[in-house]
């Protein structure tokens, strides 16, 4: 008898949950904290180049959270593993990366409240698999002075299209390596769940993008012979360091989860 | 079945013994055990209104006598129709009867509580007074006319008409045709007749399941899509759990890849509908394959006798034309129906068309009947699929919207029945043979450009789409039967059934997805051609130890066989010939360093299930009666997943219920009442997939819940209301099972009155229907709810026979409610960036829709 009360309440009352929950939150971008609103953002990287970026901006096509803690080879292949993901920001921004202020996305984020254990920047402008982007993502200015010497104007504006195709190795793998996994900055390690209202802070230090960039060795461009201009093409110190530091999981991007 | 009866004046004794043996009938024994029976016994038809015969002129002038044994139809509201002189006494004589006889009306007879049509005969004997002495002679002036016959009353100054029915209540000689129904099973074995809730609009015959309680239909496919069906607590998706037959021949596929068990009720014109057996849970032993949720059995009957057409003209350049027939002097289980439909949809690429026809007829060579039943469908239609709620928010897609105009589908289904059944003694023989030739395809994207990722040995492509086709093509033979007998032990009688039934299917089925650009398949996701038997024994008692105890069960054994040839077995390659690259293949010939092998594989195994069930009745007062039931029951495992010599695992589900029944009838008014509460177990549940598209295999699960149903049947009034609650969960977590509601509630209400006004001396009757529809807010996956649905469907009509016109409203408040709400990561490429998070989806549900129907219906009566 108690069985079956019991059961007519449970019923009637029709709770229980199917576990986890949908949640919206709040997204931005911003540059480090350590940089001052207005001004032009200096540091020294580490082939000892002073550097002050007058322009750094960086075109974010979309910010995604997932459940999984990667593993070597485990995402050898796809850049896309359906299933995984637990939040996204699908609205695309331009971030000043030398302001620390927060700037919002268009559009709020959504996910759900499993744990969060892989954040993904994913850069591109048209499509993430698109087989060629002209896009400007990241577009920068500034000069550098190493020691004592001639201080280097540069300017530099990178896309990720065919200039990033990485050739076929193995031609029984022709999609091995597809742009995609170019334009998706992974594995950045976080770990939270997201909860409805809260605020996911992303924070990108212009710094590592030119940790190793050698200055001296940006050619000189064409238009301004002043100048220096990376090529924005996958040869050349200046240009592969650049890339390199752009595509960087570690250091280069900060999760900052802000529960509401 | 048929049953028929020597003419005898004690025929009601030996009616009422012959119907029981037969399962038809059942005596009137004031004692509890036949009350226990009585909702599911046989009442024969009772006089309540008789017409004096005229005595033919001639014939009283030369004074002949004779004769007449007439064949009539006594119909579910007491009407004679269908006349047939069985025994002949004259021209004359005949003519007599027959004008008399349409006169006559009855108390319907009645089967399991519930009205039903009757065959029955009437003799008629047309007999002569004495002849007076001629001084006394009577000239012969105007006709005589016969009373209304009364057993030894043939006066001596009157010619007089016998029949055995000498006043109210007598019964007569009646032979009952019918198919012999399985005992009830306790509370949650519903016997739905349909009639006058056929005023209720309803599109197809799936609809009428919602007569039982618990059930929810859906459709995220189209018009033409098989209907999802919710049962007590059961996400039976399009049939999987649930086994479903027409006329005894299954409707269940097997094989087929959108779901084991997929089952289109779409070929059955709602008309032709006599009755529905909905057993909710796996209490019986005839239940077979798939009866995990329970089973819906399907009877086709056509009351009306003559020819009639439908021409239906309404909303969305909606068309529908019926041509309907009953032959006059056959049963209401001969007849032909013909059905065209074609709609334009409401929204966005919802376009349907559809064919179908059923003919069957039933004859009968003395204590034998048999039964042919021709069947044949066709459909073509378009659906719409989901759409993101975002979109629908951010202005981006509308309401009644779609992604992908490529979705849609087409079924065709092709079917011969024949049966035969006979006497022996005390033993009723069935036994019947089907084929069915049955092709569906069918094109969903639920999930938009999400799962075609970048394979290694595929040369580079962005996503493709996700434009799921699948295809099935089947050849289905089969027989099945039974032999049942009654005897008489301990001063009560009992009934045993041995019964068989083997089915054949041979299916090919196929998966592809569609490329969007291109419209071309640029994957095969699966290409197999089956062989799978199944073959079963049961053996079912009904024991009446004691005069208010039933106990009724047995066993049934079941042997699955699989042949399978996989013919796209190796769809990756764990290292690559440099020499010989996969690329992009789907159904490779190699799977390591190139090495050749041809791309099937075949695998055959074997499985057999053991499906104990068992009820007890228990009637301790007169109308009131409760039961308990325990079965188990099984959905054989797709073929897909089947490997070489493994044997077949099974999804098996363990039901037990307690209920208790009350029915009544007062003063001409029926009163059935019925509630319970249930428990299923099921070891390895389908839980649905938006990847797969389909169902897919999950872990156990339990559902628990209650149930109530009313039933109120009177002389203008029908009413069904049912309720259900139900708590599904996950085994291993607690958590809800999604999708699955957890209370459903439903109405159906006819009210239908004869008109104060008779235009040309022929009634005018106006009737309505009303259906609705309430459905609880369903769990989704991540805590979420959907939203609860209310629908509201109605139907008013006017007949003046021959004509009747009807205007039916479907969601006749025209509420925007989503039909299906799903919770899981789509990419439709309505935003920017791709969309990999669950979000709400929605299929939405139709908007109202009036429909205009003229009805003619001439050269018969019914």
């Amino acid at each position: 008898m108690r069985r079956a009360r019991m059961l007519l309440v449970l019923a009637l009352c029709a709770c229980g949950g199917t576990g986890g929950e949908l949640v919206t939150f709040h997204a931005a971008a911003a540059g480090p904290a350590d940089s001052v609103s207005g001004q032009p953002f200096v540091f020294t990287n580490a082939l000892g180049y002073q550097v002050t970026l007058t322009r750094a901006r960086l075109h974010i096509g979309g910010v995604y959270l997932n459940r999984s803690v990667p593993s070597s080879g485990s995402q050898a292949t796809s850049c896309v593993l359906p299933g995984i993901y637990s939040g996204q920001v699908t609205s695309p921004l331009d971030v000043d990366v030398i302001s620390p202020d927060a700037q919002p996305f268009p559009a709020d984020g959504e996910g759900t409240t499993d744990r969060s254990q892989t954040g993904e920047i994913w850069l591109f402008g048209t499509a993430v698999d698109a087989t060629d982007d002209r896009t400007v993502l990241a577009d920068v200015a500034g000069t550098a002075v190493q020691g004592t010497g001639t201080p280097i104007e540069f300017t530099g504006k990178f896309t990720i299209g065919q200039n990033r195709a990485v050739p076929v190795g193995n031609p029984a793998l022709p999609g091995s390596s597809p742009l995609c996994k170019q334009r998706i900055v992974t594995p950045i390690s976080v770990d939270f769940a997201l909860a409805q209202g809260g605020t996911l802070l992303v924070r990108v230090d212009p710094r590592a993008w030119f940790r190793n960039v050698d200055f001296a060795q940006i050619a000189a461009d064409p238009d301004n012979p002043a100048q220096r201009k990376f090529l924005d093409r996958s040869q050349g110190q200046p240009d592969l360091a650049f890339y390199g530091g752009l595509r960087a999981a570690s250091g280069t991007y900060l999760f900052n989860w802000q529960s509401p | 079945m048929s049953l028929h009866k020597p003419t005898t004046r004690r025929a009601a004794r030996h009616l009422v013994l012959a119907l029981a043996a037969a399962q038809l009938a059942a005596p009137t024994r004031a004692t509890a055990q036949a009350q226990a029976q009585a909702q599911e016994d046989l009442r024969p038809p009772q006089v309540v209104q008789r017409s004096e015969a005229i005595y033919p002129p001639a014939a009283l002038a030369e004074r002949r006598e004779a004769s007449v044994t007439l064949e009539v139809t006594v119909d579910t509201s007491g009407r004679v129709g269908d006349p047939k002189v069985f025994e002949s006494g004259g021209k004359e004589f005949d003519d007599a009867a027959m004008a008399a006889v349409s006169q006559w009306a009855f108390t319907p007879a009645e089967e399991s509580g519930k009205p039903v049509a009757a065959r029955i005969r009437i003799p008629f004997a047309f007999r002569l007074p004495p002849l007076p002495p001629p001084e006394l002679a009577t000239p012969p002036g105007p006709p005589a006319t016969a009373r209304p016959p009364a057993q030894g009353e043939a006066g001596a100054e009157h010619p007089a008409v016998e029949t055995p029915a000498k006043q109210e209540g007598e019964e007569l000689e009646a032979t009952v045709r019918g198919r012999a129904r399985p005992r009830s099973r306790g509370a949650s074995d519903y016997d739905v007749t349909v009639g006058q809730l056929s005023l209720v609009p309803r599109k197809t015959a799936a609809e009428l399941l919602k007569l039982a309680p618990g059930i929810l239909l859906s459709n995220e496919g189209g018009e033409g899509h098989a209907n999802q069906v919710f049962l007590r607590g059961f996400d039976a998706r399009e049939g999987q759990d649930v086994e479903f037959s027409v006329a005894g021949v299954p409707a269940n596929q097997v094989g087929n890849p959108h779901g084991n068990g997929y089952a289109d009720l779409n070929f059955i014109i709602p008309e032709v509908v006599s009755s529905l057996r909905v057993l909710e849970g796996p209490y019986d032993p005839r239940q077979g394959n798939f009866a995990v949720a329970g089973s819906a059995e399907y009877e086709l009957g056509f009351e009306e006798r003559g020819v009639g057409l439908q021409v239906g003209y309404g909303s969305y350049a909606t068309r529908r034309v019926l041509a309907l027939w009953g032959p006059p002097g056959s049963s209401s289980r001969t007849f032909g129906a013909a059905e065209f439909y074609e709609t334009d949809g409401f929204g966005k690429n919802r376009d349907a068309t559809r064919g179908s026809a059923i003919g069957q007829y039933e004859g009968h060579l003395g204590e034998t009947t048999y039964r042919l039943t021709l069947q044949g469908y066709s459909a073509r239609w378009h659906s719409a699929g989901v759409i993101r709620e975002d979109d629908l928010g951010a202005g981006r897609k509308a309401f009644f919207d779609t992604y992908d105009f490529g979705q849609g589908g087409n079924a065709t289904r092709f079917s011969v029945s024949g049966e035969i059944e006979s006497r022996s003694g005390s033993v009723v023989y069935r036994n019947q043979v089907f084929a069915i030739l049955s092709g569906a395809r069918s094109r969903e994207n639920t999930t938009g450009f999400l799962l075609d990722v970048q394979d290694p040995q595929q040369t580079l492509h962005t996503q493709r789409g996700d434009l799921i086709d699948q295809s099935t093509s089947a050849t289905t033979a089969g027989i099945r039967g039974f032999a049942r007998t009654s005897l008489d032990a301990f001063g009560r009688r009992h009934e045993a059934e041995l019964g068989y039934f083997a089915r054949y299917d041979v299916t090919d089925g196929t998966q592809y997805r569609i490329e969007a650009a291109t419209n071309a398949p640029y994957h095969v996701d699966l290409d197999l051609h089956s062989q799978v038997a199944d073959i079963g024994i049961y053996g079912d008692l009904s024991l009446n130890p004691l005069s208010w105890l039933t106990l009724r069960g047995g066993a049934r054994l079941d042997l699955f066989t699989f042949d399978i040839l996989n013919r796209c077995a190796v769809q990756s390659v764990a290292h690559p010939s440099l020499t010989n690259p996969p690329l992009d293949a789907s159904c490779l010939d190699q799977e390591s360093f190139g090495a050749h092998r041809e791309p099937v594989q075949p695998a055959t195994t074997s499985s057999m299930a053991f499906l104990p069930r068992v009820s007890a009745l228990v009637t301790p007062v007169a109308h009131l009666t409760f039961s308990g039931s325990y079965g188990k029951g099984v959905r054989s495992i797709d073929p897909q997943f089947i490997t070489q010599d493994v044997k077949t695992p099974f999804a098996s589900a363990r039901s037990i219920d307690l209920g208790a029944s009350y029915t009544r009838d007062l003063a001409g008014t029926a009163l059935a009442l019925r509630t319970g509460v249930f428990e299923t177990k099921v070891d390895k549940d389908l839980i649905f997939s938006e990847s797969a598209g389909r169902n897919v295999l999950g872990g156990s699960s339990t559902r628990r819940g209650l149930l109530a149903a009313a039933r109120l049947t009177g002389g203008f009034l029908d009413e069904s209301l049912n309720v259900t609650l139900v708590r599904a969960t996950f085994d291993d977590t607690g958590l809800l099972i999604p999708y699955v509601p957890d209370l459903v509630v439903r109405s159906d209400t006819s009210v239908w009155r004869r008109l104060p006004w008779s235009p040309g001396g022929v009634p005018l009757v106006a009737s309505t229907g009303v259906g609705v529809t309430f459905v609880g807010r369903r769990p989704l996956p991540f805590g979420d709810r959907s939203d609860r649905i209310v629908t509201v469907d109605a139907s008013v009509s006017l007949a003046r026979r021959p004509v009747r016109l009807a205007l039916t409203a479907t969601n006749l408040l025209d509420a925007q409610y989503r039909l299906g709400e799903f919770n899981y990561a789509s990419d439709f490429h309505s935003q920017p960036a791709p969309t990999l998070v669950p979000v709400r989806h929605f299929t939405a549900g139709a908007p109202r829709q009036l429909m205009l129907t003229l009805e003619v219906l001439l050269g018969g009566g019914s």
